[in-house]
């Protein structure tokens, strides 16, 4: 039976639909690559707020290292392998390393984003026939996560919203940034205020409800596929040590990189 | 909220949004940046990766600028070590960082050759921040005005005040869009110059100054070694202050630099007090300028009873003593046999 051709699209009405239907074309580029832009970005976000705290630990571990390899004639010249002045260039080194780490963790699973249609009905019997691989539904995850829960199923796309925040705020600030500076000789100083504001709101939003719903549910799918992969107490196990590396950069997210609310002042 | 039609213009603005972001603020956009530079062969505007993670944006400080060429005559009060920071940081800049500044200064009828000289350069960097301070009353509010231009500033200010923090030097160049690194670079580094400008000094003024900052034959290992720091010729015991307020950030001992003391300033700034016999304050602990916080000693890596006193602008080590007025620099060297 050959496949029914599909309902013709309906006449353009203007000129932004018709941008938009062109632009819809290219979908499968740069919404992978937009997804794994706004991680990375609510990441750095995250990372940047933590680089001193990892200086305290640097330190607190400097120490007992020191204090540990002095005891010893021997082993004494190894006091000097990280100078003060080391040390810092070190924590950041961590920081850096620890952001790479993330985006790998909850950057990556982007690029791995597929849009599908949903089925239409002339076309069903492919779904039927297992010809067509369709990715699970919000619905079928959500059960999944709540009948068979795993540090992956839950930590992974938790992270991903709150770095999703963290990365959308930072747009946000700097789409204010940029207008406002840039209009401001242009449209006079309240003009360029009210308009700056007011896309950086609009991006704000437009970044949630474009790409970080997304994000989280790529994650959700990336973890929820691993999880069934291995089954049972290899589930359970499976992607430990990446919940480990991307659960301190969500809270630092959530709790010092998200100011949603000064957004509306 | 937005007509179906349009959607897959909204998607593909905000995925450039969120691109143009992630290319210019994130250390794996300068990763993307410098490997499209290798592979077109071009030069790389990408920071240096660490540069992400620093409040000092940049972080060197260019030795040869950042002490005055001449000893200071007498001790600067806050104002004034604030100008000699401004004018030391706007040297070590390049032509394009310091357009703003020389901007406002034209606009203010300050010369922008005075400004780079050795001797009026202080004096007209004072002006230029006390005709800022009335809109500008703190100090890195008032830095940020100068490197980056009032308007920038402004914004920047009232974005933080929006975000509900203080306004230090860090946050507010997190304020600004992308062209605007090079302004965060002089700000830091003039904030970070004038404390240095303010410290007091450890111990009494007129401690012998028994091995200066440089390079030097070290006297334990015998080799050619750089001695980061001065070390004080001190009894034992002698007590040892804070040369200002700060946060303890390590407080132990190791068989190299003895009982040591690493305080945190802020601004870029901090000290480290090494071969103490005795630690009076813990790590995390809040300390004010004068504060008792160790007493002298023979601990570590030492020949007889002294202090290595350790001053670092920017996580680089500085030489303590061209932050001292030369008055008191002679006292303490003139007693050096």
């Amino acid at each position: 039976m050959p496949p029914r051709p599909p309902a013709a699209s309906p006449p353009s009405s203007n000129f932004i639909a018709d941008v938009s239907r062109f632009l819809g074309g290219f979908r499968w580029a740069f919404m992978p690559l937009g997804l794994l832009a706004l991680v990375a970005v609510g990441v750095h976000s995250a990372a940047d707020t933590l680089d001193d705290r990892l200086l305290a630990v640097v330190d607190r571990a400097d120490s007992l290292f020191d204090a540990l390899v002095g005891r010893y004639d021997v082993t004494a010249p190894m006091v000097e392998w990280l100078s003060l002045e080391s040390r810092t260039r070190l924590a950041r080194m961590l920081a850096l390393a620890w952001e790479l780490s993330a985006d790998l963790v909850l950057a990556l699973p982007a690029l791995g984003y597929r849009e599908v249609r949903a089925p239409v009905p002339a076309e069903a019997w492919r779904a039927a026939m297992g010809q067509q691989e369709a990715r699970p539904s919000w619905r079928a995850l959500w059960t999944r996560c709540l009948r068979r829960p795993t540090p992956m199923r839950w930590l992974r796309p938790l992270a991903t919203a709150a770095v999703a925040l963290a990365g959308a705020c930072a747009v946000a600030r700097l789409v204010q940034g940029t207008v406002y500076l840039s209009w401001r000789e242009l449209m006079g100083d309240s003009a360029a205020d009210v308009a700056a504001r007011g896309l950086a709101l609009g991006t704000l939003l437009g970044v949630l409800v474009s790409l970080g719903w997304r994000a989280v549910l790529r994650n959700l799918q990336a973890a929820d596929a691993a999880c069934e992969e291995d089954g049972g107490k290899g589930a359970f196990r499976r992607g430990l040590v990446g919940c480990a590396v991307v659960v301190p950069l969500a809270v630092a997210a959530v709790l010092d990189a998200s100011p949603v609310l000064s957004f509306l002042r | 909220m937005f007509p179906s039609r349009a959607k897959g213009l909204l998607d593909f603005c905000m995925a450039v949004l969120c691109l143009w972001a992630a290319y210019h603020h994130t250390p794996a956009g300068a990763l993307v940046r410098r490997g499209a530079a290798w592979a077109t062969g071009t030069r790389s505007t990408a920071r240096p990766l660490l540069a992400y993670y620093d409040g000092m944006t940049g972080t060197s400080l260019s030795e040869p600028l950042v002490a005055p060429e001449a000893p200071l005559a007498r001790p600067l009060t806050d104002a004034e070590a604030l100008a000699w920071g401004t004018h030391l940081a706007l040297k070590g800049l390049d032509v394009r960082a310091r357009q703003p500044v020389l901007a406002l200064a034209t606009e203010l009828g300050v010369s922008s050759t005075a400004l780079l000289d050795a001797g009026e350069g202080p004096d007209a960097a004072k002006k230029l921040h006390a005709a800022l301070e009335a809109d500008f009353p703190g100090d890195e509010a008032r830095l940020t005005a100068l490197f980056a231009g009032r308007v920038p500033a402004r914004y920047a200010l009232e974005r933080v005040t929006a975000e509900g923090g203080v306004p230090t030097l860090e946050r507010l160049a997190g304020q600004l869009p992308p062209g605007f690194e090079g302004a965060s670079v002089g700000a830091a580094q003039a904030l970070a110059l004038a404390t240095a400008f303010g410290l007091a000094w450890p111990v009494h003024e007129g401690a012998r100054v028994s091995s200066p900052f440089g390079e030097r034959l070290h006297p334990v290992l015998g080799t050619r070694k750089m001695h980061t720091g001065v070390d004080l010729s001190v009894p034992t015991g002698t007590s040892v202050v804070a040369v200002s307020a700060g946060v303890v950030r390590r407080a132990s001992e190791d068989a190299v630099n003895g009982r040591v003391l690493v305080l945190d300033h802020g601004r870029g700034v901090t000290t480290a007090y090494c071969h103490n016999s005795e630690l009076v304050v813990t790590v995390g602990q809040r300390v004010e300028r004068g504060q008792l916080i160790a007493r002298s000693g023979n601990t570590g890596r030492s020949t007889g009873p002294h202090l290595h006193y350790q001053l670092e602008l920017a996580s680089r080590p500085m030489d303590p003593l061209k932050f001292r007025t030369a008055l008191r620099t002679a006292a303490a060297q003139g007693l050096t046999p």
